[in-house]
């Protein structure tokens, strides 16, 4: 249907549009028009995505000078996929309606791994592998050993594409991962590189975080994308561990014994390198000393690591003649090496900032300041030198020279902790030295900076307000978007006592009380007795996971409930947890019935989705506070309450709730599902633990489902799942939660998403 | 004119003219009409769901279920859960018993409406499936077979693929004009099963059996597949249980009567003053309302509008074929009797049974389905 929004018209491929994706386009083109950036909280399952898109491309195709590019941010492979699906049912409805053909390219990038059509190199498994054999094939002085000696083997797919891939632009269309490999295969090019190039001219692209994110790709990617994008983060609920995941590093005993390795084999090259082609340190030292800004002009195959930080000026700047020529360089990383090895031989924790870290390695080993920052790009210059074609071995120096740069580039929003041993192993000597990111706006900043709109969207992202505060940004609009039903699909039930009145909670004092652990065997094991096909269970961590699930096979809690429901267990092993997820689905379908028990946080909590039967009922035993005897976060905590004025607490628990709502949010997909969502613990109750969830959940809490117990829950359940169970047309939801345009443009309406909006 | 009138007469105070009124409509506050609608007391959305279930229910009776018609010869074998779970007290006094006596009502009712259909009863528990009663066509023996299972014990798992499977090994034998069916009464919600039920369905899709289910507890995934697939009614799954009809009562009739005035679950409700009869036809005690039942009403129909006389003629003035409409036999008699409306012939002896029986004319009739 043609759409009008706010002057716009905007095709949405549909023939029914939910009144929350009216409003939700229509704070979107407030956010477009006014230029800034915008976060937007709506459930899954009422079509986020697609609003989105044809509100962007609408606005791209009415304002081309405005806005020039979509750029989509997802998180996994399955998720850009299903993006480009309905970008593709959009430009489908798009000429047909226009009559006219397209002239819109939208592409997806991926890594290698997913894109790479080299027959040797896409055997292999692990995408690290991949990038170091891609690069071994297709690096400058590779090809160029090549055009001397056409024994040294190259990429033919690469040699295609650059020889005439550059010339002509990719055809207007929508490309997923499969299509830019089915093209590339059909020309013969390499259809990485044809998408990375492409993505400069693209008018959408979708791709992974990382590659806005994490300044090390970033660079390599999305450095030349115009100012005139918007920059969409779907499902963006957990970007700022994203983003200070980006910028730490972590340092342990066994990188620096790889290390060392690294350097000694960077030291015989270059005596190798010495003897026979001196000429080419001379000529690399040359280059040092004009400045790196040349020296950057490289291939972009060359550019395999970038500088993890790039303030521009570091670029102008020539580097240090301490670092300059290749041995210094080698010894300099020794010695530094040395320095951090010195440094993990603590008996004790160490904390400290990065100026204090500067001036102890000043003091210690005379390293200055200034050739540590040069460190990581000075690396990369050594490595293209010396030729060495097998890059993913020399990951462990590139960690180092990265640390390097790092922490002499900023000084705040950085801390570096040094831990003998691991809290839970105090017996067993491991080292790491953990240098912790505790800005997320540090990693984020640029692309703020950068684009005129960046919009974070996601189903879960309540209290709104605390992103742009994390995050240290403006928005212009920011709403929270509910969830209209004609029938309450979802039915969240907190579960305070059990049925012999001991309170429920997940917390520290009670942790290891038989009565609690008993009463939450006693809510599964009935449960399981009422809810049909698939429960899925999130514990706070794998720890109380194994202490409640062995104290429920003694007390043969385990038994009783695999007469109802056969048992599955996540593990932090993702090959045994995909496997235990298949067989999982396999018993929701075919009636044996089955809980899923796994971990919030974990990988199940984050990116499966558990549709209709796979998931009737989601119970969250306890809150999912964060491990807060870890001295990162205590660190973090601190920095936030000096720099944000957010207290520990509200952080805490606003934390714990985000991963809360992400977990439960799993069971309902849509609204033709229905699910129950238990939250077992009494605290859940409280005014700020229940004021942060997001609002579509909130709004169907009633006061009398605020401290029930197991049988009450049992009761309402059973009541709930009756219910739903009496059949529901999509007729039936017409003109309530699902509208034609007729009843979209009636006057009632408009008013109802007006008052809709004004709530927010 | 004749409204407000009618308003100035019932509440004694003299409403207004109207027209200023209408004129100030958007001077008044906002009219939330959709609120009104929708949300009862605990801001739920309860009431429309009611409302989406009632509609249903409308249009269930308005319009036949598109994908399903029932066949003249029925076999049908009704499958009963008698798993652990039909223990459970929620239908009172537990699931079990009052299924079992839900059945004996809908067997007799069956042999009522499909008098040369055939029903068995298949019980499944502990994992295994038992024929109670095999296919057959007396009432009594099933009735007989369900009064004794109520004293059963309910133990273990059902398991839909045996008891599916025992019904088909005796449905595939049925002749392919007759409708294959199996209706399963399912109360758990897990089914343990020796292999992939979906291969089962697959040989019911092509063997034409259509099952359907009714659900005790709630909605489960692998029930409604089958009936998708196979083409039975929709998975249906009981929804409340404080239904009227579900607390027992005393019926209006036995209140004076002496003899034991016992309580009984079902019934009849006057429409005015809702109060409850057992048996019909009657006259309500306490408005004076004739209570009467479709089937009686229909019964009665046709004095209403008796089939006309056939015109008697000689037959040697009939024209055309000397065959009765009705019987098909040759017309021997001296007089032949011809339908007014639809001028079809028909010999004495149809003549006779069509208007002492039928009260309608086979040909009229006919001649409607043919149009």
């Amino acid at each position: 249907m043609k759409l009008n929004i706010d002057g716009l018209l905007v095709y949405f491929p549909y023939d029914y549009i939910y009144p929350e994706q009216y409003s939700y386009m229509l704070e979107l083109k407030r956010t477009l028009d006014a230029k800034g950036h915008g976060v937007l909280e709506m459930p899954s399952g009422t079509g986020k995505t697609i609003s989105l898109l044809s509100l962007i491309v609408a606005y791209q195709k009415a304002f081309p000078l405005e806005v020039t590019k979509l750029i989509y941010c997802s998180r996994t492979v399955p998720e850009i996929e299903k993006v480009v699906e309905e970008l593709r049912k959009l430009m489908e409805f798009y000429s047909k309606e226009t009559g006219e053909s397209n002239n819109f390219l939208a592409l997806a990038l991926s890594s290698r791994k997913n894109l790479c059509i080299h027959p040797e190199v896409s055997s292999l498994r692990l995408g690290k592998e991949i990038d170091g054999k891609c690069h071994s094939l297709t690096a400058s002085y590779i090809r160029a050993q090549h055009h001397g000696d056409p024994s040294v083997p190259v990429c033919r797919f690469y040699e295609e594409f650059d020889s005439v891939g550059r010339q002509v632009p990719l055809p207007a269309g929508i490309y997923n991962l499969d299509d830019l490999k089915d093209y590339g295969r059909r020309k013969g090019w390499c259809p990485y590189y044809l998408a990375r190039y492409s993505i400069l001219h693209a008018n959408i692209v979708v791709y992974s975080y990382h590659y806005l994110l994490d300044p090390k790709i970033a660079d390599l990617v999305s450095k030349e994308l115009a100012k005139k994008s918007v920059v969409v983060f779907d499902e963006a609920h957990n970007i700022d561990n994203v983003c200070i995941d980006s910028m730490s590093v972590n340092i342990t005993r066994r990188t620096l014994d790889r290390c060392q390795n690294n350097v000694d084999t960077l030291q015989n090259a270059i005596q190798k390198i010495k003897e026979t082609d001196a000429a080419k340190l001379k000529e690399e030292y040359r280059r040092l000393v004009e400045g790196l800004k040349e020296a950057n002009v490289a291939r972009e195959t060359d550019v395999y690591m970038a500088n993890p930080v790039l303030p521009d000026e570091i670029l102008q700047e020539a580097v240090p003649g301490t670092i300059r020529t290749a041995e210094h360089f080698v010894g300099f990383v020794r010695r530094f090496l040395e320095y951090l090895k010195a440094r993990l031989r603590v008996h004790h924790v160490v904390q400290e900032s990065a100026p204090q870290f500067l001036k102890d390695i000043f003091d210690k080993v005379c390293i200055d300041r200034k050739p540590l920052r040069f460190c990581a790009e000075r690396l990369r210059s050594l490595l293209r030198t010396l030729e060495i074609a097998d890059i993913a071995d020399f990951s462990a120096v590139t960690l180092i020279s990265n640390f390097a740069t790092l922490v002499s580039t900023y000084s705040q929003g950085f801390t570096i902790i040094i831990e003998p041993f691991e809290d839970r192993t105090p017996t067993i000597a491991n080292p790491v030295l953990h240098f912790s990111c505790m800005d997320p706006s540090i990693a984020i900043k640029p692309v703020f900076e950068r684009f005129q709109s960046v919009v974070i969207t996601s189903g879960t992202l309540s209290p709104l307000d605390i992103y742009p505060r994390i995050l240290d940004f403006r928005p212009v609009t920011m709403a929270s978007f509910t969830m209209t039903l004609a029938r309450t699909c979802l039915c969240p039930l907190i579960v305070g006592r059990g049925n012999d009145q001991v309170a429920l909670s997940s917390k520290f004092e009670t942790r290891e009380d038989f009565a609690v652990i008993r009463n939450y065997g006693n809510l599964l094991l009935e449960m399981s007795a009422i809810v049909p096909d698939g429960i899925v269970a999130f514990f706070t961590s794998y720890v109380y996971m194994e202490n409640i699930v062995a104290s429920w096979y003694e007390q043969g809690i385990l038994e009783n409930i695999q007469r109802n429901k056969l048992i599955f267990i996540e593990t932090p092993d993702a090959a045994e947890t995909s496997m235990a997820l298949e067989k999982y689905q396999e018993a929701c379908e075919n009636g044996r019935g089955a809980i899923l028990l796994s971990v919030a946080r974990g990988k199940v909590s984050e990116g499966i989705d558990f549709v209709h039967h796979f998931g009737r009922a989601v119970i969250m035993f306890g809150v999912p506070y964060v491990y807060t005897q870890s001295r990162i976060l205590k660190a973090r905590l601190e920095y936030l309450r000096d720099q944000f004025q957010i207290r520990e607490n509200d952080f805490l628990t606003f934390d714990a709730m985000r991963h809360a709502a992400q977990c439960v949010g799993r069971a309902i997909r849509g609204k033709t599902d229905y699910g129950l969502m238990i939250f077992a613990d009494k605290r859940y109750a409280r005014a700020d633990k229940r004021g942060k969830l997001p609002r579509w959940i909130q709004e169907h809490i009633s006061d009398g489902s605020l401290n029930l117990t197991v049988d009450e829950t049992v009761q309402l359940s059973k009541h709930f799942l009756r219910q739903m169970a009496q059949p529901f047309r999509q007729e039936d939801q017409l003109g309530l939660s699902l509208l034609t345009l007729e009843q979209l443009e009636s006057e009632e309406m408009l008013k109802k998403i007006a008052q809709m909006a004004h709530q927010s | 004119m004749l409204v407000s009138s009618y308003f100035a007469d019932t509440s004694g105070t003299v409403i207004m003219d109207e027209e200023p009124e209408r004129a100030k409509r958007w001077e008044g506050g906002y009219e939330r009409t959709w609120e009104v609608l929708k949300e009862d007391e605990s801001g739920s959305l309860k009431a429309t769901v009611e409302e989406i279930l009632f509609q249903s229910k409308r249009k269930r009776v308005i319009e036949s279920h598109g994908q399903v018609r029932l066949g003249m010869m029925r076999h049908l074998y009704v499958v009963i859960d008698c798993s652990r779970s039909m223990e459970d007290h929620d239908l009172k006094p537990n699931r079990l018993t009052s299924t079992l006596k839900l059945m004996e009502a809908f067997v007799e009712e069956y042999f009522d409406q499909n008098p040369i259909s055939q029903v068995g009863i298949i019980t499944t528990k502990n994992k295994r499936a038992e024929k109670l009663t095999d296919l057959a066509g007396n009432p009594k023996k099933h009735i007989t077979a369900l009064k004794k299972a109520v004293d059963s014990v309910c133990v273990g798992e059902p398991s839909l693929y045996n008891s599916l499977s025992l019904a088909i090994q005796t449905l595939k034998h049925m002749p392919g004009h007759t409708s294959r069916e199996i209706l399963i009464i399912f109360s758990s919600l897990t089914t343990c099963d020796p292999a992939n039920i979906y291969e089962l369905i697959k040989t019911m899709k092509t063997l034409k059996i259509r099952v359907s289910v009714i659900g005790l507890s709630a909605e489960v995934r692998v029930c409604t597949v089958l009936t998708r697939e196979t083409g039975g009614f929709p998975q249906h799954t009981i929804a409340s249980l404080a239904d009227q009809d579900a607390k027992p009562s005393f019926s209006m009739s036995h209140l004076d009567s002496s003899s034991d005035p016992g309580l009984s679950l079902g019934g009849y409700f006057c429409p005015q003053c809702h109060a409850k009869y057992t048996e019909l036809p009657v006259e309500c005690k306490i408005c004076g309302l004739t209570l009467v039942s479709a089937p009686h009403l229909a019964r009665s129909f046709h004095h209403l509008f008796p089939l006309e006389a056939f015109t008697e003629s000689p037959v040697e003035e009939h024209q055309g074929d000397r065959f009765c409409q009705a019987c098909q036999g040759q017309l021997k008699d001296k007089s032949v009797f011809s339908c007014p409306a639809c001028r079809s012939v028909f010999c004495v002896e149809c003549d006779l049974f069509i208007h002492d029986s039928l009260h309608c004319c086979p040909a009229c009739i006919h001649g409607q389905c043919a149009t």
